[in-house]
């Protein structure tokens, strides 16, 4: 598996993990089947009832019918008996039971497994032709061999060039350019469909055909059972052709993304595939049953030999398919290339035999062990393969959304598929009269009704008759029980919907918040810009700490550093608590911006606190009371203790005032990490203070308020 | 044979370089590990530099790889990216593993590991600057690692530009953690990609 993956990626990995599971479903399913049915009629019946004259034959292997035909292999070897033992084993509950059991088993993981992908692997938006997403997301650590990089980096880089060259591509279309792709999408639908029902239809003329060469003896001539692997055969020839028949398509028809080509083709496969299984199963239903005997039997011969020719053409299409293109791809023609695996085409053959082993299950009991047979060959055979033979797929493919199609195409189609054709043959169809488990009765559950009528004999089973008679039988439950589920449903839908607004307010939130930082900074620059100016013209003016020859960059790079720092202080928080962030965020940090910058006006003497152009105030506490502390201050001149900053020297009031008020705006707005922000801004103002005083000293000052700052990070990088 | 406490039992604690604030713990039983994996990785560890990496690990001893051996294991060796995964998880920034960050940069590279914690990784792995920032050079860088001579240098502009501007939320011109991992999320394929076998 690791040098699968290390050569050819994951999207070739995601096949052969698929591959594995479905060897496990039939490993269960055997076990199951072999366990519960097969092995008491063994121990109670030792010999099979082989009629004279017939023995084994290679013939056998091919057409299932024959030796194979009076064995276990078949639903019409098994006795209708109750065998008595050590227990009494009823059969026919056996059978029905085992069967429908290994089929709520069956159902049971796939819903679980599809529900684990899909929320594992679901995906809003279609980022498969961004940019961004190809450069970083998409290269594949576990790929090892030196060659299969230097692939997948041409690749990368062909993608990358290809998608600069859309990009400069996409201007509108013309409408006759319109038109015609339009003509060309209804065309290529009309042609595979029209294939798909075509094929269907030859199917069933031909199995009316040899329905009329067949007769119901038990002896067949050698013509005759070659006759029988025709349609077999042509199915499995149209399951080989058609599907490369629609990979054609590719080349003349434009999507508009890869995502919709994927999808197009995805319909196209399953339509034509359900469509020749549904043709076969109705043939078998209606027209077999009525005419053969041991109808059952027969259907389960046909089975045998689809899985069987299925089988062969698989490894025929990988000795052609690959083999051979690859050797035309190497030597005779360079220019075509050497083949790509295609997982798509191979995931859908290994769910058309999947779904050939589901439908099988009922009436050849023993069918998921030739399965596991089929499986494990062809592991083995697809590895070598696809180790000699092809080289990685070229588009880096998103793996992880395929699985989870994949994996919901097995379940809808194939399993729901398989489950009601059995279905429908054990209720509605007449099971045989002389071979099986449930001859002689009306339908297949019948046998159960009978049980249950046994049972009425029974005391102290009462609950189990109850049970059956009003949940199982009556309707109005199975009524009521969709109602229930169809309002869940509904529930959660409508509480996605809400989920999704939300998500894309969240977004928008984000860009803002985005854009108030740059404004901000913007203003902010602009002001010591014209502050610088100011002070150059009014030297007499109270200068306190900004001396002309320091650099406005400095200081503004102090204010922005202090900024910055409280941003990405901010934004951590929220990220770090996860949840929706409280948009009361928002007017904190503009409060205290605009509470640092009407300081910073107050002190270079501008008494007009009243103009703040521009600034819109959300939260205005914070604000008014800087302003306060600083007026206060200013009109007197008083000096006032210090609470709780300890380590101010003998300075200003005013600026001091101003800090505690803003302190205490923010301790009451609770702003938890308020205490770096006021040590860088305690920083901030020594700096300023001490350059008040002793003006060349600045640089160190700003180092100083710099290293407090770094400080302030450092001690809460440790005290978490 | 003897192993430090801290890989046989469930706390490893990472100092993740440059985020502001964060200790991540990683807590080796919610990553599920199996037993047999820190025994296969001493293993491994051993193995590259056999006279230097001691057997016995229970007095703690501090014995560091250079990046130039780390960066020759076959897991390693064709990643354009080797020399910055390995930067990434060692301690001083320089690529000097020891065992701990040895076994700590094989399980977030694991299976197992995750999404968030990949994203963070992964982050640190495309940072080339270290500044906690996915700028325009950090992202030319990672893109010729990634196609080497294949583009031309008007291209490769373009795509970066592309990649900015397609990922960048709040328009500060470069990918912070928060877009990276917005974009992440995205992309379901990524726990699958990102992840090493060993």
């Amino acid at each position: 598996m690791k040098e699968i993956g290390g050569r050819f990626g994951t999207s070739v990995l995601t096949y052969f993990l698929f591959l594995k599971w479905l060897l496990m479903f039939n490993v269960v399913s055997f076990l199951i089947n072999f366990g519960f049915i097969t092995i008491p009629l063994l121990v109670y019946d030792h010999s099979p009832n082989i009629p004279e004259g017939v023995s084994f034959r290679g013939l056998e292997l091919l057409t299932g019918a024959g030796y194979f035909n009076y064995s276990v292999l078949y639903y019409g070897s098994y006795s209708n008996e109750t065998l008595v033992g050590l227990v009494a084993y009823d059969m026919k509950l056996a059978y029905f039971f085992t069967i429908s059991l290994y089929m709520v088993l069956c159902g049971i993981a796939l819903i679980f497994s599809m529900a684990k992908s899909f929320k594992k692997n679901y995906v809003l938006a279609d980022p498969a032709s961004n940019s961004a997403w190809q450069l970083l997301c998409t290269w594949d650590f576990s790929v090892t061999n030196e060659r299969a990089v230097k692939q997948r980096k041409n690749n990368l880089s062909v993608q990358l060039k290809e998608s600069l060259s859309e990009g400069a591509q996409k201007e509108m279309l013309t409408l006759s350019e319109k038109m015609k792709h339009f003509g060309v999408h209804l065309g290529s639908w009309l042609l595979s469909t029209g294939l798909a029902f075509g094929c269907g239809a030859g199917i069933y003329f031909l199995c009316q055909y040899e329905q009329q060469s067949t007769t119901d003896e038990s002896s067949w001539t050698p013509l005759q059972e070659a006759q029988t692997l025709l349609v077999p055969f042509i199915v499995s020839l149209m399951n080989l052709v058609v599907p490369l028949f629609y990979a054609l398509f590719k080349k003349f028809e434009v999507y508009s993304s890869q995502r919709k080509q994927i999808y197009a083709l995805v319909v196209r496969n399953v339509l034509f595939k359900m469509s020749i299984l549904a043709v076969l199963c109705y043939y078998w239903m209606h027209v077999v049953a009525k005419k053969f005997s041991c109808w059952e039997s027969m259907v389960g011969q046909a089975l045998y030999r689809l899985v069987f020719f299925d089988f062969l053409f698989l490894l025929l299409g990988s000795f052609f398919g690959e083999f051979l293109s690859n050797l035309i791809g190497r030597k005779l023609l360079p220019s075509l290339g050497v083949p790509e695996f295609d997982v798509a085409r191979n995931v859908f053959e290994l769910i058309y035999a999947q779904t050939l082993s589901w439908i099988g299950i009922y009436f050849s009991p023993l069918l998921p062990a030739i399965q596991i047979l089929k499986c494990f060959i062809l592991f083995y055979v697809k590895k070598v393969s696809l180790a000699q033979n092809c080289q990685p797929p070229q588009r880096t493919g998103r793996a992880a959304q395929m699985q989870t199609i994949l994996i919901a195409l097995l379940f809808f189609p194939s399993f729901v598929g398989a489950l009601s054709i059995v279905a429908y043959t054990a209720w509605s169809l007449t099971p045989s009269e002389q071979c099986g488990p449930f001859r002689g009765q009306n339908n297949t559950f019948s046998a159960v009704g009978v049980w249950i009528e046994d049972l009425q004999q029974i005391p102290g089973s009462q609950w189990a008759v109850w049970i059956y008679h009003h949940v199982i039988r009556s309707e109005v439950f199975y009524f009521f029980l969709a109602l229930i589920v169809i309002i869940i449903i509904y529930i959660f839908w409508q509480v996605t919907q809400g989920r999704k607004l939300l998500i894309a307010q969240l977004r928008q939130q984000i860009i803002n918040e985005g854009k108030d930082k740059s404004f901000l900074l913007d203003k902010l620059q602009n002001l010591q810009k014209s502050n610088q100016y100011v002070k150059q013209k009014h030297p007499n003016k109270r200068t306190n700490w900004r001396s002309k020859d320091l650099p406005k960059g400095d200081q503004s790079e102090a204010m922005a550093q202090a900024l910055l720092a409280k941003q990405m202080f901010e934004e951590e928080e929220r990220s770090s608590s996860g949840g929706v962030p409280v948009p009361a965020d928002i007017p904190t940090s503009s409060a205290l911006l605009q509470a640092m910058l009407a300081r910073q006006r107050a002190e270079d003497g501008e008494f007009e606190v009243h103009r703040m152009p521009d600034m819109h105030l959300s939260s205005s506490s914070a604000v008014a009371q800087a302003m306060q502390a600083r007026q206060a201050s200013l009109t007197r001149d008083s000096d006032q203790d210090y609470s709780g900053t300890g380590f101010f020297g003998d300075t200003s009031s005013a600026v001091v005032q101003a800090m505690r008020a803003r302190q205490t705006a923010e301790d009451s707005l609770s702003y938890s990490g308020s205490d770096v922000m006021t040590q860088v801004m305690q920083a901030r103002q020594r700096a300023e203070e001490s350059l008040q005083d002793s003006a060349p000293a600045g640089p160190s000052a700003l180092i100083q308020a710099m290293l407090a700052r770094q400080q302030a990070q450092n001690e809460y990088d440790d005290g978490y | 044979m003897p192993f430090p406490e801290e890989s046989r039992l469930s706390v490893v604690r990472l100092r993740s370089q440059g985020f502001s604030g964060k200790r991540w713990v990683i807590n080796k039983q919610s990553l599920r590990m199996n037993n047999s994996m820190p025994t296969r990785l001493h293993g491994r560890y051993h193995e590259l530099a056999p006279h230097l990496v001691p057997m016995d690990y229970t007095n703690d001893p501090d014995c560091k790889l250079p990046l130039a051996l780390i960066v020759n294991m076959p897991e390693l060796k064709e990643n354009p990216f080797r020399n910055r995964i390995v930067e990434a998880f060692s301690e001083d920034g320089m690529g000097n593993l020891s065992f701990n960050e040895f076994v700590d940069m094989f399980s977030v590279l694991s299976e197992t590991a995750p999404r968030e914690l990949k994203a963070i990784y992964a982050f640190k792995i495309y940072d080339f600057n270290v500044d906690n920032f996915l700028c325009k050079e950090d992202l030319e860088k990672t893109l010729n690692k990634l196609t080497k001579e294949e583009l031309t240098p008007e291209e490769v502009d373009l795509v970066c530009e592309k990649t900015i501007e397609e990922a960048d939320l709040d328009g500060d011109n470069k990918l912070s953690f928060a877009d990276f991992e917005n974009m992440i999320s995205r992309a379901p394929d990524f726990l699958s990609t990102f992840h090493i076998r060993i």
